[in-house]
């Protein structure tokens, strides 16, 4: 078990700042996951972390030594690659028993360690086969097994699943996180898919444009992300143009889309441009009176046009309009009943505390 | 190279090992000739008197002129010629491939200059297939001149086209091309627009070196030329020609000849960075198949080229059993040329095999980790040994030949007189081939693959070793047999470097044909083409067993 | 690790065939030659010499303009002991590459065909003739002098070597202007002459063209013509009526030699009277020496005296060599 800890982390491509200025800490035996749009310089921090990419200022530990000048190939990481990366001229068992004859570890021992590491990727059987006679699915599990039975001091995954077929990436996302708790392994994950980030994460660094955006745990992430970029990455929610229109001590007033949201937040100025955050699941559909009025308890309620129902099982996604044409997404149960149908207007409620307000910049 | 030991210090030291023996053994030797250009060879002063002199010389700007248009013309037309053929040979059935395949490389192995000779005992003024043409009323032009070296050039150099884009048609992902077919493309729409834009860096890469070695050749213009000046030729009779020697101008051409091939160089690496076409097939894509007509057409067609490109062969082997009187041929079967060869001394024979050997196997050894960290590795070093590596290209044997002598007769590293500067010619000669076809492997093979077993803990130096190399092996195996084949074949640093024990074929074919005894070139000729020809059908059907097009 | 065993077994075996082809030729006397003759020429010389004198010859043979590109590089360290068969205008412009040897037989060599200071010395003789291929032009309507090759009936039909590249070449060239006066209208007659041939790049390829119909006439040098002449080939040689010149082929020591004794044995031998009649016989050198019977050896030259020789300013010639050459080139140029 080894905690990692990045200081100051700087990475350049020409003028591209592909890492730009990281700090960040992996606890030991922690599931933590680099999340982050195509280009925004995961790849690259991984790397700096497994040694094949130079780090340009700052420094990398692993517990209390320095890392970042020690060659790759004594860094003693597990790194599990997007391609997979199997070696093709050698055999299942070859493939896992690499890292242990460079090791130098003995036969038997060796022999031992493979087949344990086979079995609990479920390969067991297979290691006298040929990387060519097995399907993708199967060779990831086999670079799995690879990195696992080095026993290293950290694992490093570089969107190892987004080769494979949907089904396969939620099954094998389960195993890698149940190994690497049973392992007690510190592990560093980069995807871009924030659903696997969520699912399988104890921590997660949402990254944009060589910086950390944000880090924290995935329902922190979720719930209360720290910035529109973060908000709008994370989830599918409706980030919303408006202009602060009252404060009201802990109520703010904002227009948008036609219409007009109270919602909490620390106090801004009146005229002030903002963008609202508002997820598709805290709006509710609320029975309207026949003229479409905005009456709930509260009162707080918009109207929106339906466009177009999406049945998708557990839930029914409604796209809707604004007054002014904004569009804007509303999930509601998948055994709610709606009745209206396109072009019907509806009555959507909403949480004051739900919605989050950001600095328009 | 801070930080990552291992692996930068890998590739830095790659990187500064090839620079210090390119160092040595090509850019200090040039510019013991080359500086002749610029120095005045009285007071020693800079001067660029010799490329003004060449600026107002109508005759060089002709001589410059004549040589890139043969250039262009014979790109051209090896690349019209050359991609259908690669087209038909990758992806049609044609009767007799793997025959077709191995008479297509022959034309590398034939010695230019040999291959011209017969092609004027053929179809010269007096050419036997010229008067037979005329006694029949057909009145054929003469093979000398323009048309004539762009003829020899486009049936000598078409499979450095051929091959490579053959390779790239089998490589080309039949999803894409079922993609296209399924929107509605037909057959020859999709050629257009979907396979010849994948293949195009192929098509582009094997039609510079046609252009460069268009430039460069010496061996044909010289028999075929006439009285066209070409650049090669007047580089030649600047810096060795027993009447006209005048290095600072031979030197300002030579400059020149290496600005046209380094130009051309960096318009290709510009166009090529901008596209990247590998689609990476699973499944080699099978043969398409086509109708009666078609059939009989492409494998007229293939058969055509083919043969038309080995009737040099044709007609060395039938001069290799004529008769003759001192240089006179009298056309009676004998066997007396071979006889005359074998009463001679075997060395030749044996030296050819020994130094080709040596100078591909060394070539490889070079150029693999040199190709290998230029294909993966992109920093100012690297840029610097990718531009240094192509000089040879553009560097004529008798120029890099006399640098070598002046460079290696005395001081502190003596070569002259043996075989160790033989080798050392051709290793620098040959190196950028080497190094250009280790790199399109390298490109083949997914990084991640050597990541994974230096983050498994073995050394980047073990890493390439032991799992790089062999995944190289047979692609490296194959551009060391075409080093090996050209090597057989090399005249014109030979000719200057050469000590009378280390005679090579190629040394024996000039002299005889030069003296007089043509027959006896042409049974060397004939000897050398065995020799050479069988490497290359083995090698054929190794990389046809593995799938592997790739030469 | 089974691939670099590989490669390490290879490596052994070349050094061992390597260590094996050195010893070889260890232990006897040996020397080094620089020859720009043909293979046939350099052989025969090499056996009987080695036969007379125990010496065996490294041969290392390529045109005159290659030898001295290599005796100039490897003046710091000489690989040849001995270079023949170079123009007595090379041999002239490299003396400073050699060291001076008064030869056995020198005094049966004139003066004008050996360098006073022995630096180095004739073997051979080359004639400018005209070759004419009778096949292609019956015997009678040829030209006989170099006044004739003017006429434009002959367009096209002349092969040339290119001045640049060959000595001899050169040498035609500035004896015509000579010829006809060295002035504007010399050039002019020139500009005519070139207008009627092709240039050709290498002499064999004017031989072997003439010899073989690609080329019906060639301005050609007498050896050639009876070599081609006299193994069958319809070759006729014509020594212009209005004269022509004697070139002279010879030899010297290198300076610097590692074999002195040896070279200098080998030059003597090179000038003895059997020697040259046996090169005579077998390709039609014509000898330096003047006490040889030429009308009773095969060929049947005419003797030297019999020859309408032009006076030839080496000279002069040789110092507007550059200047001559860029006008030839001009010249040729434009009448193409
Ligand atoms: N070897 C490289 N050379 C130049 N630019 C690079 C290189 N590697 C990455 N980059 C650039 O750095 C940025 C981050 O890349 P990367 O770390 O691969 O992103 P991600 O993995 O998040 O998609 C991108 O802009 C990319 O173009
Ligand atoms: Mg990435």
């Amino acid at each position: 078990m080894t905690a990692i800890r990045l200081e100051g982390v700087t990475r350049s491509y020409g003028a591209v700042r592909a890492v730009d200025d990281v700090s960040l800490t992996v606890n030991e035996g922690e599931f933590f996951t680099l999340l982050g749009p195509s280009g925004c310089g995961k790849t690259t921090l991984l790397r700096m972390i497994a040694g094949f990419t130079d780090v340009e200022h700052g420094s990398i530990w692993f517990g209390a030594r320095r890392i970042d000048a020690v060659p790759a190939h004594r860094r003693n990481t597990g790194m599990v690659f997007q391609s997979y990366a199997v070696f093709p001229n050698l055999t299942v068992a070859g493939n896992v028993a690499y890292g242990l004859r460079a090791r130098k570890v003995g036969r038997a021992e060796t022999g031992a360690r493979v087949a344990r590491a086979l079995a609990s990727v479920q390969l067991g059987a297979l290691g006298e086969r040929w990387p060519h006679e097995l399907s993708g699915g199967q060779l990831q599990r086999v670079a799995i097994a690879r990195s696992l039975v080095i026993e290293p001091a950290v694992l490093l995954f570089d969107e190892p699943l987004s080769n494979l077929d949907a089904q396969l990436r939620t099954q094998l996302r389960v195993e890698i996180r149940q190994l690497q708790r049973q392992l007690g392994l510190t592990a560093v994950y980069v995807t871009h898919d924030q659903e696997e980030a969520l699912a399988v994460s104890d921590r997660i660094a949402v990254m944009r444009a060589g910086r950390v955006e944000q880090v924290g745990p995935p329902e922190a992430i979720y719930r209360t992300p720290g910035t529109a970029f973060v908000a709008e990455f994370m989830g599918s929610t409706n980030m919303l143009p408006g202009r602060i229109e009252a404060v009201d001590g802990a109520e703010i007033a904002v227009r948008a889309g036609g219409a007009m949201f109270r919602v909490q937040g620390a106090a801004g100025t009146v005229g002030d441009p903002v963008l609202l955050s508002i997820r598709p699941e805290t709006m509710r559909v609320l029975a309207g009176d026949a003229d479409g009025r905005s009456v709930t308890e509260d009162g707080r309620s918009v109207t929106a046009t339906l466009v177009l129902r999406e049945f998708l099982g557990p839930t029914l996604r409604l796209h809707t309009v604004l007054p002014d044409g904004t569009p804007l997404r509303v999930a509601a149960l998948g055994g709610q009943e709606i009745r209206q149908g396109a072009g019907g207007a509806l009555l959507l409620g909403y949480d004051a505390a739900q919605i989050i307000l950001y600095p328009a910049s | 190279m801070k930080g990552i030991g291992g692996l930068g210090a890998f590739r830095a030291c790659v990187c500064l090992a090839a620079l210090l023996f390119l160092g040595v053994f090509l850019v200090y030797p040039l510019a013991t000739v080359l500086l002749a250009s610029v120095r005045d060879p009285d007071t020693g002063a800079w001067t660029l008197a010799p490329y003004r002199q060449i600026a107002a010389s109508r005759y060089y700007l002709g001589s410059v002129g004549n040589s890139l248009l043969a250039g262009v013309l014979s790109m051209g037309f090896v690349c019209v010629l050359a991609v259908p053929l690669a087209f038909c040979l990758a992806r049609l059935e044609v009767p007799g491939k793997p025959v077709l395949l191995t008479l297509a490389s022959l034309p590398l192995v034939l010695p230019s200059f040999v291959g011209a000779y017969a092609l004027v005992l053929l179809f010269g003024h007096a050419g036997i297939a010229t008067v037979a043409m005329r006694d029949i009323g057909l009145p054929v032009g003469s093979i000398y001149g323009m048309p004539g070296i762009v003829i020899v050039f486009t049936l000598t150099l078409y499979p450095y086209v051929l091959m490579p884009v053959m390779a790239g048609f089998q490589a080309v992902d039949i999803a894409i091309e079922e993609a296209a077919r399924n929107l509605g493309g037909s057959r020859f729409h999709v050629f257009r627009t979907v396979l010849l834009p994948v293949v195009m860096p192929s098509v582009l890469a094997g039609a510079l070196l046609v252009f460069i070695e268009a430039l460069e050749n010496f061996g044909v213009p010289a028999v075929l030329a006439e009285d066209r000046p070409f650049l090669a030729l007047d580089i030649f009779k600047l810096f060795a020609g027993e009447s006209d020697s005048n290095p600072g101008a031979a030197g300002a051409l030579s400059v020149l000849l290496v600005a046209c091939t380094a130009g051309v160089l960096v318009l290709q690496r510009r166009w090529l960075a901008r596209r990247r076409f590998a689609t990476g097939a699973r499944r080699v894509p099978p043969p398409i198949v086509l109708g009666r007509g078609g059939r009989i057409a492409a494998g007229v067609f293939c058969w055509a080229v083919v043969l038309l490109s080995v009737l040099p062969f044709a007609a060395v082997l039938v001069i290799s059993f004529q008769h003759f009187r001192g240089p006179v041929l009298n056309w009676e079967i004998t066997l007396s040329n071979y006889a005359a060869l074998l009463r001679g001394s075997y060395r030749p024979l044996w030296n050819t095999l020994l130094l080709a050997s040596i100078a591909a196997m060394a070539v490889t050894l070079l150029g693999a980790p040199i190709g290998y960290v230029l294909a993966r590795h992109r920093s100012r070093l690297s840029t610097l040994l990718d531009i240094v590596v192509t000089v040879p290209f553009a560097v004529s044997g008798t120029v890099l030949g006399i640098g070598l002598v002046i460079a290696f007769n005395s001081g502190w590293l003596v070569l002259t007189g043996g075989w160790l500067i033989l080798s050392v010619a051709f290793v620098v000669r040959k190196l950028p081939f080497s190094v250009r076809s280790a790199g399109a492997i390298v490109h083949q093979i997914d990084p991640s693959l050597e990541e994974a077993s230096i983050n498994l803990g073995v050394s980047p130096l073990r890493t390439f070793l032991t799992m790089t190399v062999p995944m190289m092996a047979a692609g490296l195996a194959g551009g060391m047999v075409l080093v090996w084949v050209t090597v057989t074949s090399e005249l014109s640093a030979t000719i200057v470097l050469y000590s009378s024990r280390w005679r090579t074929m190629t040394v024996l074919m000039f002299q005889s044909l030069e003296g007089t005894a043509p027959g006896e070139a042409a049974a060397a000729a004939s000897i050398l083409i065995v020799f050479t020809a069988l490497p290359l059908l083995l090698v054929y059907r190794l990389l046809q067993r593995q799938g592997m097009g790739v030469l | 690790m089974k691939r670099e065993g590989t490669a390490m077994r290879m490596g052994l075996w070349l050094g061992l065939a390597l260590a094996i082809a050195g010893q070889a030729e260890a232990a006897e006397r040996r020397m080094v030659l620089y020859s720009a003759n043909d293979d046939t020429v350099n052989k025969m010389v090499a056996e009987g010499f080695t036969k007379s004198t125990g010496i065996a010859i490294d041969v290392v043979s390529t045109g005159s303009g290659v030898l001295f590109r290599r005796l100039a590089s490897e003046q710091a360290n000489p690989q040849a002991d001995v270079v023949w068969g170079v123009s007595s205008v090379l041999l002239k412009d490299g003396t400073k590459y050699f060291q001076p040897y008064a030869a056995k037989d020198r005094d049966a060599i004139p003066a004008q065909f050996r360098d006073a200071n022995n630096l180095w010395i004739g073997t051979n003789l080359q004639i400018l003739v005209i070759a004419q291929n009778t096949k292609a032009i019956p015997g009678a309507e040829g030209p006989t002098g170099w006044g004739d090759l003017l006429d434009p009936k002959w367009k096209g039909r002349i092969a040339y070597t290119d001045p640049a590249n060959s000595g001899s070449s050169y040498v035609t060239a500035t004896a015509l202007l000579s010829l006809w006066g060295g002035d504007d209208a010399a050039w002019t007659k020139m500009r005519a002459l070139l207008a009627n041939t092709k240039v050709l790049n290498r002499s064999t390829q004017v031989f072997d063209g003439n010899g073989s119909g690609e080329y019906p006439l060639g301005i050609s040098l007498e050896y050639a013509g009876l070599l081609w002449a006299e193994n069958g080939a319809p070759v006729r040689v014509t020594y212009p009526a209005d004269g022509t010149v004697a070139l002279v082929e010879g030899a010297a020591v290198i300076k610097g030699a590692a074999n002195p004794a040896e070279a200098k044995a080998f030059v003597d031998y090179l000038n003895e009277k059997p020697t040259q009649e046996q090169l005579l016989r077998a390709t039609f050198r014509r000898p330096a020496r003047q006490d040889i019977d030429l009308a009773s050896l095969p060929g049947h030259m005419p003797a030297l005296s019999a020859l309408k020789l032009l006076p030839y300013d080496d000279a002069k010639w040789e110092a507007a060599r550059r200047d001559t050459l860029a006008k030839l080139k001009t010249a040729i140029q434009e009448t193409r």
